[in-house]
């Protein structure tokens, strides 16, 4: 394979959605597990965010993070630092941040007005 | 040494998630060099591709034709993954030989299903030694399944014989739903076959048989 030569072959543009201003909220249930998780510790962050793959393309991801790399714009809920990546910024306008307890099936869930289908497990959509 | 060049293209990607990142858009578990499907919502082909790790790079060889599609479905997908992607096609050629490729400098060769699919600078000229038809003649005798033929947009990889190539208990990709249900009902729709003559719904036509998909 000719990799002289890859160093010249122009990078394929990705699609860079527009990044919007996430307006995002947390339900007073996912706030009392936020709190229990996260103790009396606000150090912490608790990053939304969207990785490809998944039955429908996207998939939600929640980490709990000190500090990230990722480029990110950052939103004060009740005291919680919450971080959204700039890059999926647009798929995550307007959700909704819940908790679900249920023995199966449960944990944070995302009710997201952006999403035209949802996996049945909630995790990924499109 | 019987090889043919195939209309290929090849992409370059670059950035520590690529693999993860094929992996979650494909049928097959991608972990190194192998042959996957990317699919659609409803399990329908976007492109057959093979997967080779190339130094810290990976290359996607898959069909001309479907090109423009793969990179719509795979470009709206990178977020915040670092994962980066060039066209290198311009500067590659792509074959298929029937027989083990011998390693050479600078070529780059993975044995497949299909056979051995080799990569090489345009500098480097490999001879085509079969003919379109005298490779459709070997496709049809070993029930070999090939891009516009059967591996089309309105196919699912279980109706041309890509059965291997969806894995059994990989996560979650697009298409995988139908595919799982498919399997677990032991309901996978047409399959590829080879007949004898050339029957109207022939895929390819070889010389005294042929290739179609049928319900069997």
């Amino acid at each position: 394979m000719d990799c002289g030569t890859c160093e010249t072959a122009p990078a394929i543009e990705v699609i860079k959605p527009k990044v919007v201003d996430v307006n995002l909220t947390i339900t007073e249930k996912a706030l009392d597990m936020l709190t229990e998780a996260f103790g009396d510790d606000r150090s912490h962050a608790l990053l939304v965010g969207v990785l490809s793959g998944g039955c429908s393309g996207y998939m939600y991801d929640l980490q709990i993070v000190e500090t990230t790399d990722i480029d990110c714009q950052e939103i004060e809920i009740s005291g919680f630092r919450v971080l959204v990546p700039n890059a999926s910024s647009h798929l995550l306008d307007g959700i909704e941040v819940d908790y679900v307890d249920r023995l199966m099936g449960g944990g944070f869930k995302i009710n997201n007005p952006n999403a035209s289908s949802s996996c049945g497990c909630g995790e990924s959509f499109a | 040494m019987r090889v043919f060049q195939l209309e290929s293209y090849v992409l370059l990607l670059s950035g520590k998630d690529c693999l993860n990142f094929l992996d979650g858009l494909s049928t097959n578990k991608v972990e190194s060099t192998c042959t996957t499907v990317f699919t659609k919502s409803n399990a329908k082909i976007i492109d057959m591709v093979e997967v080779i790790v190339v130094g810290e790079n990976i290359a996607l060889v898959g069909h001309n034709k479907y090109k423009t599609n793969l990179l719509d479905h795979l470009n709206s997908r990178i977020l915040q993954q670092d994962v980066s992607m060039r066209d290198i096609s311009e500067f590659n050629n792509v074959y298929i030989s029937f027989d083990e490729y011998p390693k050479v400098d600078g070529i780059t060769v993975v044995s497949t299903f299909r056979g051995w699919i080799v990569v090489a600078p345009t500098s480097y000229t490999i001879e085509s030694t079969l003919t379109l038809d005298a490779f459709n003649e070997y496709r049809v005798e070993h029930l070999i399944p090939h891009h516009d033929y059967e591996i089309t947009p309105s196919m699912h990889p279980f109706n041309c014989r890509l059965d291997h190539l969806v894995h059994e208990s990989k996560g979650c990709y697009i298409g995988q739903e139908i595919l799982t249900r498919m399997r677990s009902r032991g309901n996978m729709g047409k399959s590829l076959i080879r007949v004898e003559g050339s029957p109207e719904d022939a895929t390819t036509i070889g010389q005294t048989h042929s290739l179609v998909i049928r319900k069997v």
